[in-house]
């Protein structure tokens, strides 16, 4: 039986009393390597992470992340910086709303769940399903994602999620998008996406760097030119990327494809064939 | 009359009480069958060397969020080098008239050269009552007869044999019967299991796990995953939503549900496929999670002709719904085949140790770097299978085209 701090009732903190992190100045260092076989279970580093941001912490530092769940979910704090070293688990930083995490190595699945604002950096891969309803903040995935990345992101006044993704991603980019900017850049090789890309979109934006051919399309997506707001916004999302990663990619815009909702309303009659 | 209610003070590992009622080897009573879907691990030393199988229960044990305590497994392969060429029959049995029964049954009908009780430890936090596990080497005797019929192959007469017990022998349950592998599982946390058969003291080739969070079948020993026919292990993440239809393919090819779980029926398929109609084993993944009919379109056209063949000739064996597989098989060679389902609805990664001796497959990235933490890893494909042969390297990273190089 693990040793788990167990949090009561609705309190997001255990009093268990222990030390369980290092703090210095206004960083703090987790170590989650209890031992070779049982790293730290997630629910006692959630816990942990955030008696360090009540403690005003400004900085967090993972070390040894193996596959733990919600690392930072619903953190809040504006000015927050998380290192993660090590591979953090599915839902990492879901409902987060303003801090910003850096992932050294590979996320897993459904990283930036239904974030809000601020930012996640992932030095590698992150699995499927990235960013999904993602309603604002940014992800910068240096490696490939796998599928339905960005599916169901939404945008409303202020708000509006970015994603940036330096290698590849697979079927179903974009599904449902109801707002914001997925840029796929295709570095490494390979088709930049799959297929059955933006089925359903009714809002937002896909910039491809490279091919996409009517077949990859899904139903309620359409090819368009870039306006100026667009090349705007690519240059902008590739300065980040170029900050984050110290990558540059030519921003030659005749490279790129842009693909938009060709309606607002993709299944207008779709299931009552009166009412269109 | 066995108490079959979880011992009092029984805890998860967060400390919160679980009550269960357990079954072993009986079917739980009133129980009609439907799908069920869990957390799943493997890995394949490609030199052909032995892999400890707490190696396999860190990789599985990781993944805890993914069950409930209902349910896991552990398969090994390569794991009787001095009977490897023996059929291993491993078996749960209610009680020892159970194993009288069974014994009885096999009498003159097959050639059983030794018998030994499965380890299993004493004590453990998993709720009684336990079955007593039973493992018999045993050969095809050339004199057979199954029905009247004599000239059944070795491999259609162990089916059937085992098919019947599991059938209509009460109080045993034929969990595993391939030559050079063995099933250890039960209704339990991973790391329950893996300490109540103390998997550190065996090592094979290739290990299979499997972690379950029953979602509509009930928990119970024998359906705990993975479920094996002849050298076929599958661990089965997911649901199989077609499972009717597949069920109808199998049962008229004269197969027994005999566990009432959509992922029974995957593992005869591949029997059925592999085994009996000699596909390769790419070939059957394509049928099992195939590609739609629009894509098909876009396919060249003798890979186009192939695609339309296989869809129209094995629709019963489309696999509808989602789910993710991880596939074992001894015979010829040992050999591990990962697949998703065809929108990739379920997690599958792969990954490579840097001395590209061993090959994993998991649910989770977290799987593989627990014990490989410089593996190099990447997400095999939608309906794309990846496949790896002990001896032999990985045939197929499940990122290639599909078809590509796929000959009948």
């Amino acid at each position: 039986m693990k040793d788990v701090c167990k949090p009561k009732g609705h309190s997001h903190e255990c009093d268990c009393g222990k030390e369980c992190f290092n703090v210095v100045g206004d960083r703090a260092v987790i170590d989650l390597r209890l031992s070779p076989t049982q790293p730290m279970h997630y629910t006692t580093l959630n816990c942990v992470m955030r008696k360090a941001m009540r403690q005003g912490c400004l900085s967090i530092e993972l070390k040894g992340a193996m596959g733990q769940r919600y690392l930072a979910s619903t953190a809040s704090i504006p000015g927050l910086y998380i290192a993660v070293h090590g591979t953090p688990g599915n839902d990492l930083g879901a409902f987060l709303n303003g801090p910003t995490i850096e992932v050294f190595g590979n996320a897993q699945d459904m990283t930036g769940n239904t974030m809000n604002s601020g930012r996640i950096i992932v030095h590698g891969n992150a699995w499927d399903v990235t960013g999904l309803a993602a309603r604002g903040g940014q992800i910068l995935v240096q490696g490939d994602t796998g599928y339905r990345v960005g599916i169901h992101m939404k945008e409303f006044g202020g708000s509006r999620p970015t994603m940036v993704i330096g290698g590849t991603a697979k079927d179903y980019l974009g599904e449902y998008m109801a707002g914001g900017t997925i840029l796929v850049l295709g570095l490494g090789g390979g088709a930049p996406v799959g297929r059955s890309l933006g089925a359903g979109m009714h809002g937002g934006r896909i910039f491809v760097r490279g091919k996409v051919s009517p077949e990859q399309l899904g139903p309620g997506a359409a090819i368009s030119p870039l306006n100026a707001d667009d090349e705007k916004e690519v240059r902008t999302l590739l300065e980040e990327f170029r900050k984050a990663f110290g990558i540059d990619v030519q921003d030659d815009l005749n490279d790129y494809v842009k693909v938009a909702p060709s309606s607002s309303r993709p299944f207008s009659g779709y299931y009552d064939k009166t009412n269109v | 009359m066995i108490d079959r209610t979880d011992r009092e003070g029984r805890t998860d590992r967060l400390g919160r009480p679980v009550r269960a009622e357990n079954y072993t080897a009986s079917r739980p009573p009133g129980w009609q069958g439907q799908p069920g879907g869990c957390g799943i691990a493997s890995c394949i030393s490609l030199k052909g060397e032995k892999i400890g199988g707490d190696r396999i229960a860190r990789m599985l044990t990781i993944m805890e969020e993914r069950e409930n305590g209902l349910g896991a497994g552990y398969a090994c392969y390569g794991l009787f080098p001095e009977r490897h060429d023996q059929y291993c029959l491993q078996f749960f049995f209610d009680d020892e008239e159970g194993k009288c029964n069974v014994e009885n049954f096999l009498d003159g009908r097959l050639d059983v050269l030794h018998d030994e009780r499965v380890f299993t430890r004493d004590r453990s936090t998993i709720s009684p009552p336990y079955p007593i596990v039973w493992r018999y080497f045993a050969n095809v005797p050339n004199a057979r007869e199954w029905r009247g019929e004599r000239d059944l192959g070795e491999e259609d007469y162990m089916v059937e044999i085992v098919q019947h017990i599991n059938e209509k022998i009460p109080e045993a349950f034929c969990v595993s019967s391939g030559k050079d592998m063995a099933v250890f599982k039960g209704n339990g946390y991973s790391y329950e299991i893996a300490e109540l058969y103390d998997l550190a003291r065996y090592s094979g080739t290739m290990w299979l796990s499997h972690s379950r969070f029953p979602t509509n079948s009930p928990a119970w020993w024998a359906g705990a995953h993975p479920l094996s026919l002849l050298d076929w292990g599958v661990c089965h993440n997911g649901e199989i939503t077609s499972y009717g239809v597949n069920r109808k393919l199998v049962e008229m090819n004269g197969y027994k549900c005999t566990v009432l779980t959509d992922t029974e029926v995957v593992t005869y398929l591949w029997d059925l496929l592999v085994r009996r109609n000699q596909l390769p084993i790419e070939v059957a993944a394509f049928a099992m999670a195939p590609s739609t009919f629009q894509e098909i379109a876009l396919l060249p056209p003798a890979e186009r002709r192939l695609a339309e063949w296989l869809r129209i000739t094995y629709k019963e064996a489309f696999l509808n719904g989602p789910f993710s597989i991880i596939v074992g098989r001894s015979q010829p060679n040992i050999s591990l085949i990962a697949l998703a389902d065809r929108k990739k609805l379920r997690p599958m990664i792969a990954g490579l140790s840097p001395d590209e001796g061993v090959a994993y497959c998991a649910s989770e990235e977290s799987a593989i770097r627990i014990v490989e933490p410089d593996a190099r890893t990447w997400a095999p494909g939608a309906g794309n299978p990846f496949i790896a042969v002990a001896g032999k390297g990985i045939v197929r990273r499940g990122t290639e085209p599909s078809f590509q190089g796929v000959n009948l």
